[in-house]
């Protein structure tokens, strides 16, 4: 993997100040529309992204965390080039993305899980070989990538067919394929399992961790599925209303929001009335989950456990969804 | 001017800052006013346009045969000729309406004539109608001009007979359309993807039709077969008519057999509707 | 721009006349999949090319002469008119009504990150095959015009032909690729494909039928402004009539001040396109 000397040392990736603003404005039919648009009074500006700074080594893997809206894709799309920032810098393998030179989008790969790239009509591969001629791949290590890649991906036997016909999950593989057969060093997923089964978002979890291990290629990634970026990565950065909120390791996130514990209790028959004198209580059938902050589990046990009727009870951590979503709503007045 | 663009919080200093509000309305107003005429242009270049590069041909063809007419038409009558069509084509044209249909009927939609007491022949003519009233009441006005532009071209009949047999054309001329684009997008129920087939006939018509110059200028055999079929009620007969150039006899044996067209696209619709809907449910839809 | 110059220097000529290769075979592939919309597109095209013939043998049944064009002369002119547009609707015309719709679904940006010059990208990357008999027919028609016309092609009016045939593709695409390129900024009532269908209408007959008094101001138009009367008439001209210099060197310039006018729009529309998004 070429690498230019400049990145060699130092980061994979590195943002500083990054601030993207923009104005919006109704885009309508018509050139009625389009005129009324430069009248700069209908428009109103949008803070996406505010003065995000953050490194990320070689080979590392990282997962941008917020809700939606919230700048993740944008900055993603900064870093990618596609977006310029209103302000700040960002270097990615030496290269400055929004300028955008040949040689610094060989070496990237962008994914989006909600669109798609592939000829819809022709089998992937054809658009593998297209794929190559945009590249100017060299055919022998085309070759190569490619059998390693759909041996990885494990898809030999539905590259001949039509895109059209494979299932979600079978032409995300086909997409990650496409991006990789360049052996990108810096591989940016935008919601790459969206509406993916477990199964087929397992395999993808399996294969981006191989892929990242084999060519020390560093991934970010954008999900809103905390399965995979349990998988996946240890570090998080997680932006809330486009500031970067928290950067760090994914057990520090729940350390610092997950203030609460899930108190679950079984009991024989019906519960009994009164358990959301202890706090938030969720009863269903014969189970009632009892939803503490830290500091008032070992209180509440003693005082349940003599309860008539209790035949199981247990302490959990909540949900990482649950934790993650917390911590979006602390960092910001609306979700 | 029906709605004045929101516009943003504004606070008025006296005088100055309520003129300033007015001239902002004003400036609003006005792009609002002249991208609409923008989109109206170009609207009327795109409609007639291609009429202006026929009118030069057509007066480039005359110069250059040196005849002042061909096949009975004077270069002057040719050109009238090619805006009448317009006028037919106005009342005959359909479109979307077969393509409509077939789709209708590949979605399965169809389905709601066969549990609701409502037949879809009637029932889309009944919307084509209204559509078409619509759109001609728009079109009144651009034509209007556009006829007074080009006035020295037409010398219009004055016998009122010729003028009712005229309207009377069109009228037939949009009943035919009608039945004719019907009785084609029922195609659908036997084909699953009709729409090219649909553009193929759409082409061939629009040269059957006359609408591309008079059929007569085919000459000799050529017009009278085109003139047996009855494509020609849709852009042809209702503008020779009003140019004048049919015997009285000739008018109603013209308009008695459209009438008779009608009357087979009709029985054609009918009997394919029964069958198609009859196939339609015997697959399920 | 952006990566130009380093473009250039890693990218042969070459690679891109293969790029246009793969695309070409791959669009194929695609046409054949829908093997039986392939043929019906390719039969109106045949049904068009009859109507327009009949149309204008029509015409020459009842003159000998269009300003100054005799019969072999116009049916030269109609053979270049209709490989022309057949050219442009293979190789520009989908592309370019596609551009819109990649602007609205945000699939734009997939192509903004291949490491290639995105113009080249966008404007040849569907080949459009069942347009492509219509080239064919074109030349035939022009070939049957020449052999009946009997004159010799000398290589003055051959070359002076294929210069301004050049002009006139660039004229075309360029209009078609600043009308596609205004996407970015607004959404149009009128549809790509009806613009085009009016510029094609102008290139559709020689230019001399606008002699008229009255449609001078039409022929200064579309002869100086935008140049749509040029790009048919000139290399017919060129070819069976009179070799002009000044309007081959001024179609020559327009076409040359046109490519480069798209281009300049094009990078624009790319540039507000990655302003705008987010």
């Amino acid at each position: 993997m070429p690498v230019p000397s400049a990145s060699r040392s130092g980061f994979a990736i590195e943002a500083s100040h990054l601030c993207r603003t923009y104005r919006v404005g109704q885009k309508k039919a018509g050139l009625l529309a389009s005129l009324r648009g430069l009248w700069k009074g209908e428009t109103r500006t949008v803070e996406a992204v505010r003065d995000v700074s953050f490194q990320i080594g070689h080979g590392e893997m990282v997962a941008f965390l917020g809700p939606n809206g919230a700048g993740k894709t944008t900055t993603l799309k900064m870093l990618a080039g596609l977006v310029y920032p209103t302000s700040g810098t960002a270097r990615v393998l030496g290269y400055t993305p929004w300028e955008r030179e040949d040689s610094f989008r060989r070496q990237f790969s962008l994914v989006m899980g909600q669109k798609n790239q592939l000829w819809w009509d022709l089998p992937a591969a054809d658009s593998f070989e297209l794929h190559r001629e945009i590249y100017s791949l060299d055919r022998a290590r085309f070759d190569r990538t490619l059998g390693e890649l759909v041996e990885l991906f494990g898809v030999e036997k539905l590259t001949r067919q039509p895109v059209r016909e494979l299932s979600l999950g079978e032409r995300m593989k086909m997409e990650l394929i496409a991006s990789l057969l360049h052996e990108p060093g810096v591989l940016l997923l935008d919601e790459p399992t969206i509406g993916l089964d477990v199964v087929a978002q397992s395999t993808i979890q399996r294969c981006l961790r191989e892929y990242n291990q084999r060519k020390g290629a560093t991934i970010i990634l954008t999900s809103h599925y905390m399965r995979d970026v349990e998988a996946l990565c240890s570090r998080v950065l997680m932006i809330v209303q486009g500031a970067l909120q928290y950067d760090g390791q994914l057990s520090g996130l729940l350390d610092r929001f997950g203030r609460k514990k899930l108190v679950r209790l079984q009991f024989e028959g019906a519960v009994p009335v009164g358990l959301d004198r202890f706090g938030e209580c969720k009863i269903t059938g014969p189970v009632a989950e009892l939803n503490l902050e830290k500091s008032r589990v070992a209180q509440t046990l003693s005082a349940v456990v003599d309860m008539p009727g209790l035949v199981d009870l247990s302490v959990q951590d909540p949900p990482l969804e649950d934790v993650v979503a917390m911590a979006f709503g602390s960092g910001a007045t609306q979700p | 001017m029906s709605s004045v663009p929101a516009l943003p919080a504004f606070r008025p200093a006296g005088v100055l800052g309520a003129a300033r509000k007015y001239l902002r309305i004003f400036r609003v107003s006005l792009v609002e006013r002249l991208a609409y005429r923008a989109d109206f242009l170009l609207g009327t270049v795109l409609r007639f346009l291609p009429l202006v590069t026929s009118v030069l041909l057509w007066s480039a063809v005359y110069r250059g045969s040196g005849n002042d007419t061909i096949e009975g038409y004077t270069c002057r009558q040719v050109i009238a000729y090619l805006l009448l069509v317009h006028v037919s084509r106005m009342f005959s044209s359909m479109p979307g309406l077969a393509s409509g249909i077939a789709r209708e009927i590949r979605e399965g939609t169809v389905k709601r004539y066969l549990v609701q007491p409502l037949d879809l022949q009637a029932h889309l003519l009944a919307y084509r109608a209204a559509h078409k009233v619509a759109y001609i009441v728009t079109s009144v006005l651009p034509y209007a001009i556009l006829f007074w532009l080009m006035r020295g071209y037409f010398e219009w009949p004055g016998e009122p007979m010729v003028w009712g047999a005229w309207l009377a054309s069109l009228l037939l001329g949009f009943l035919l359309g009608y039945l004719m684009e019907f009785a084609l997008g029922l195609l659908g129920f036997w084909f699953l993807e009709i729409s090219s087939f649909l553009y193929l006939v759409n082409t061939v018509s629009f040269f059957l039709s006359g609408h591309l110059m008079p059929l007569d200028l085919f000459g000799g055999r050529m017009a009278m077969f085109l003139k047996e079929l009855p494509f020609q009620y849709l852009a042809y007969f209702p503008a020779s008519v009003i140019l004048g150039r049919e015997s009285t006899e000739s008018m109603v044996r013209g308009l008695l057999v459209e009438c008779g067209w009608c009357l087979a696209f009709f029985v054609v619709g009918r009997i394919a509707l029964r069958f198609g809907l009859r196939r339609f449910s015997a697959f399920g839809g | 721009m952006e990566g130009g110059k380093d473009a250039g220097i890693r990218r042969g000529l070459g690679s891109y006349f293969r790029l246009l290769g793969a695309f070409g075979r791959f669009s194929l592939n695609r046409e054949m999949a829908f093997r039986g919309n392939f043929l019906m597109k390719v039969l109106l095209e045949v049904v068009w090319l009859g109507i327009l013939l009949l149309f204008f043998h029509t015409i020459f049944r009842n003159t000998s002469r269009i300003e100054g064009w005799n019969e072999y002369q116009y049916l030269f002119f109609l053979g270049c008119y209709y490989a022309l547009e057949g050219l442009i609707e293979t190789l520009f015309l989908e592309n370019c009504v596609e551009f819109g719709e990649l602007v609205r679904t945000g699939n734009l940006d997939f192509f903004l990150l291949k490491p290639i010059d995105e113009q080249f990208l966008l404007s040849f990357r569907h080949i459009d095959w069942s347009t492509a008999p219509k080239i064919l027919i074109g030349g035939a028609l022009m070939g049957f015009g020449l052999w009946e016309l009997a004159e010799p092609v000398t290589l003055a009016r051959l070359g002076g032909f294929l210069v301004a045939l050049a002009s006139g593709i660039a004229m075309a695409y360029s209009f078609l690729l600043m009308l596609a390129s205004t996407a970015i900024w607004m959404v149009r009532n009128q549809s790509l494909m009806e613009l085009w269908w009016l510029f094609s209408s102008l290139m559709r007959y020689p230019r001399d039928i606008y002699e008229e008094p009255w449609a001078v101001l039409i022929q200064k138009v579309f002869t100086f402004l935008l140049p749509a009367l040029l790009v048919v008439s000139v290399p017919a001209e060129a070819m069976v009539r009179i070799l002009e210099p000044a309007i081959l060197g001024w179609t020559i310039c327009a076409g040359f001040m046109m490519l480069l006018a798209s281009r300049w729009v094009f990078r624009k529309a790319i540039r507000s396109y990655r302003s705008a998004s987010s």
